[in-house]
């Protein structure tokens, strides 16, 4: 054995390790600096944009979008990667982002009150509106909610699409009592009829985003709401709440089973998609899904607008748009893209099938396709009636704009736990407005404060 | 020869290099571990503290001191104080069944029987498995429409099909299945605590008793439980933290519902906090247990170090 070895060869003393391992270290820390001229020359000829937003409910959406942005980023030398993750995960990645004041360039929100709550980390987008304005037609009603701030005047966002909120009902179980299912009224009627049939309706009473969406549209079309156009003051406890809250009791007990406490999202597309349920209120999502796993029982599938209420007919529509962070290095490319995205819309809203409702008034003029031609359905204008989907949608916070408060009611959950307090009994009518106004009004009190 | 004659050899005081000498090869040894605590514990734990004492939140990062109100307001709110009661019917409720099940596993995997070893190692799988991963499967288990628990009762004709049950559904139910899946996931630790417990359990005192007629009960409860007491209070601590402080299973399986009768503390916390922006009374709700679960920590380990000496 040779003096000092090991197995491997020479013996290596301490201080002759750290001698060549200091020399590695220094000649690595030396490298940036050497290669530096020549590295930030390439860098510098290499813009980067970097978008993050939800997992699409279509992946073909995605697919489309992550090619669209592969394309233009190598047309343009643009270096654009887009992130996708599930939508539940956006609010803490959001906030990260900003406490870090670093990650994407553009956020994609899913969801209504992101671009308010995050206002001060924006950039101002005034100027980008109007130019699209300008060229492809006015923001409707839920693109201004979302997106414009009317203490500042000024836009935070870029209002992408919503995804509506019809009723979706099977033809010929309705067709069997002669009904359809227009109004909230007609729902509890020919409801009523089916479940003694075997064929409930079914509206989500839990902790998920379906309840939300549905309940508040009731509210709305009842004329009641969570606060006033202002958005700042609580208008919930009116004798039209009372009145919704007792129509759902009577909606739950004649028309529903108890299955429906413990819903999450994809439980009423579960519902219909079993054969049982003979309507639900939800985007085509349950429909598309059933044209894959069962295209017989898709054919009798049909939709309509969200029922109408006593005063008018409104849904809840789920909003998305983007915002660009004032901490990005990338601001201006990260225009180019929205303009160049805008100018692709089309291929957009196609390979949405039809779940994308562009924000901007001629964005896709109509006759839209797929609403007004779809191959995969029977008869093809099955979904001709979702043209009209901005009419009817709007988003929390109606009549007044969107919001951190609006949003903390929804995220908490209140309006159907109201609902579900009163239908299961736990609470009367009466108890279970108060006590969801009590709720209400403390959260909009100390969002008053903070702002 | 020439090796060990040469390690051998004393090193001059002058020469003696700089990783030799303890007193500074000590600290920077620790240094790591002192500087991850600092900066991952220490640090977010006193900037909670701060937010919960704030007005800060995502649309206002303001610091602005309020005191106090933030508690108060949190406090004000029936939902919050309804997510107290819940959080300690959680923890108490899965505590005790997490540890009397480890008690019981711990007490089968002791004895010696063929497979002994893959079943040590597949007890341990709640624990291991990804909690998602688990919840997932929890849920489509609790499923109103294809609830295996279901079908399996309705097979054998304990529940009506006309009216199966609804596990995320009701309240009471609702919170039985997050007891439950939570206590799944605890039983485990509850078995590898009381494994160890249990073979450090002198065996000639065992033997002594037995022979002296004790019985299986007077065995455990007079020999077995007060000897392995320390090590049990130690699994109860962490259990409790472990389930005062945790959201996973709530969050994923019923995400505080139905009509937040599964909401605990953790859940609420993160709802106020990251999802709605409103970080300062997101910080309160999460806080809120703090003084009490320190002082509960300090009381248990007081009372086993007493009884230690």
């Amino acid at each position: 054995m040779r003096k000092g070895g090991n197995a491997y060869g020479a013996g290596v003393s301490r201080r002759s390790f750290l001698r060549r391992g200091g020399a590695v270290a220094g000649g690595l820390s030396l490298a940036p600096v050497i290669g530096a001229p020549f590295v930030s020359t390439a860098l510098a000829d290499t813009k980067t944009l970097k978008i993050v937003q939800w997992s699409h409910f279509v992946p073909a959406y995605d697919k489309w979008l992550d090619g669209f942005i592969s394309d233009w980023g190598k047309k343009n030398g643009i270096n654009a990667t887009i992130d996708h993750i599930p939508h539940l995960e956006l609010p803490a990645r959001a906030a990260a982002e900003v406490a870090a004041g670093a990650g994407h360039d553009i956020f994609g929100f899913n969801g209504s009150g992101g671009p308010h709550l995050f206002s001060k980390h924006t950039v101002d987008m005034t100027k980008f509106i109007g130019e699209t304005e300008q060229k492809y037609g006015k923001v409707g009603a839920i693109g201004k909610q979302i997106a414009y701030d009317d203490k500042t005047k000024t836009w935070n966002a870029f209002p992408d699409y919503f995804i509506d909120f019809p009723g979706l009902y099977r033809k010929d179980l309705w067709g069997e009592i002669g009904m359809l299912p227009d109004t909230w009224e007609d729902v509890h009627k020919g409801g009523a009829k089916l479940k003694a049939k075997g064929h409930p309706i079914g509206i989500g009473l839990g902790h998920s985003v379906d309840p939300n969406n549905s309940y508040n549209s009731m509210l709305w079309s009842w004329g009641a709401s969570v606060s006033d156009e202002t958005g700042t003051k609580v208008t919930l406890n009116s004798k039209a709440t009372l009145e919704v809250v007792k129509f759902v009791k009577a909606l739950y007990t004649d028309c529903m089973t108890p299955e429906v406490l413990s819903w999450d999202d994809s439980s009423n597309n579960r519902f219909l998609a079993s054969g049982r349920g003979s309507w639900i209120h939800n985007p085509i999502s349950a429909y598309r899904t059933i044209q894959k796993s069962n295209p017989k029982l898709a054919d009798n599938i049909f939709v309509t607008k969200t029922p109408a209420g006593p005063v008018r007919r409104l849904a809840a529509g789920a909003p998305n748009s983007y915002v660009v962070w004032n901490f990005s290095k990338n601001q201006e490319t990260a225009f180019e893209f929205l303009r160049a995205y805008c100018a692709n819309y089309k291929d957009a809203f196609l390979a949405a099938t039809g779940y994308n409702h562009p924000l901007f008034e001629n964005l896709v003029p109509k006759p839209q396709p797929i609403f007004s031609n779809d191959p995969s359905s029977h008869p093809p204008d099955k979904l001709k009636v979702l043209e009209t989907a901005a009419e009817w949608c709007v988003v929390f916070g109606y009549p007044g704009p969107s919001g951190p408060a609006p949003d903390e009611v929804a995220d908490n959950f209140i309006i159907p736990d109201m609902m579900a307090k009163a239908a299961t009994g736990k609470m009367t009518p009466e108890e279970a407005v108060k006590w969801a106004t009590n709720e209400v009004e403390l959260i909009y009190k100390k969002w008053a404060n903070h702002a | 020869m020439t090796a060990i004659a040469e390690g051998t050899r004393p090193v001059p005081r002058r020469s003696r290099f700089v990783l030799d000498r303890p007193e500074f090869m000590g600290p920077l040894f620790i240094a790591p571990a002192i500087l991850y605590v600092v900066l991952l514990v220490a640090l977010p734990f006193f900037l909670a503290i701060y937010y919960s004492v704030s007005a800060y939140t995502i649309f206002n990062p303001s610091y602005h001191f309020v005191g106090l109100k933030n508690l108060k307001e949190v406090l004000e709110s029936d939902i919050f104080r309804h997510t107290l009661g819940n959080t300690f019917f959680f923890t108490i409720v899965s505590q005790i069944f997490g540890l009397l099940l480890g008690k019981v596993g711990a007490m089968l995997l002791i004895q010696d029987f063929p497979g002994r070893g893959i079943a040590r190692a597949l007890v341990v799988l709640p624990w291991a498995v990804p909690v998602s991963l688990a919840v997932l499967a929890w849920k489509w288990m609790f499923d109103s429409l294809y609830s295996v628990i279901n079908w399996t009762l309705m097979a054998v004709g304990l529940m009506d099909p006309m009216n199966p049950a609804q596990w995320l559904g009701t309240t009471d139910l609702a919170m039985t299945a997050v007891i439950t899946v939570h206590a799944w996931r605890l039983f485990p630790f509850g078995v590898v605590i009381f494994l160890a417990g249990l073979t450090s359990v002198p065996k000639d005192v065992l033997d002594a008793a037995t022979i002296d007629g004790a019985g299986f009960w007077r065995r455990n409860y007079v020999i077995i439980m007060p000897i392995i007491l320390p090590i049990i209070t130690i699994a109860l601590i962490f259990g409790t933290v472990f389930t005062f402080t945790d959201l996973s299973v709530v969050y994923l399986l019923t995400n505080g519902g139905p009509v937040n009768s599964t909401q605990v503390l953790g859940s609420l916390g993160f709802q106020v906090g990251v999802l709605s922006g409103d970080v300062s009374h997101g910080a309160v709700i999460c806080l809120f247990l703090f003084p009490f679960l320190l002082l509960a920590t300090i009381i248990l380990l007081k009372v086993l170090r007493r009884r230690e000496i």
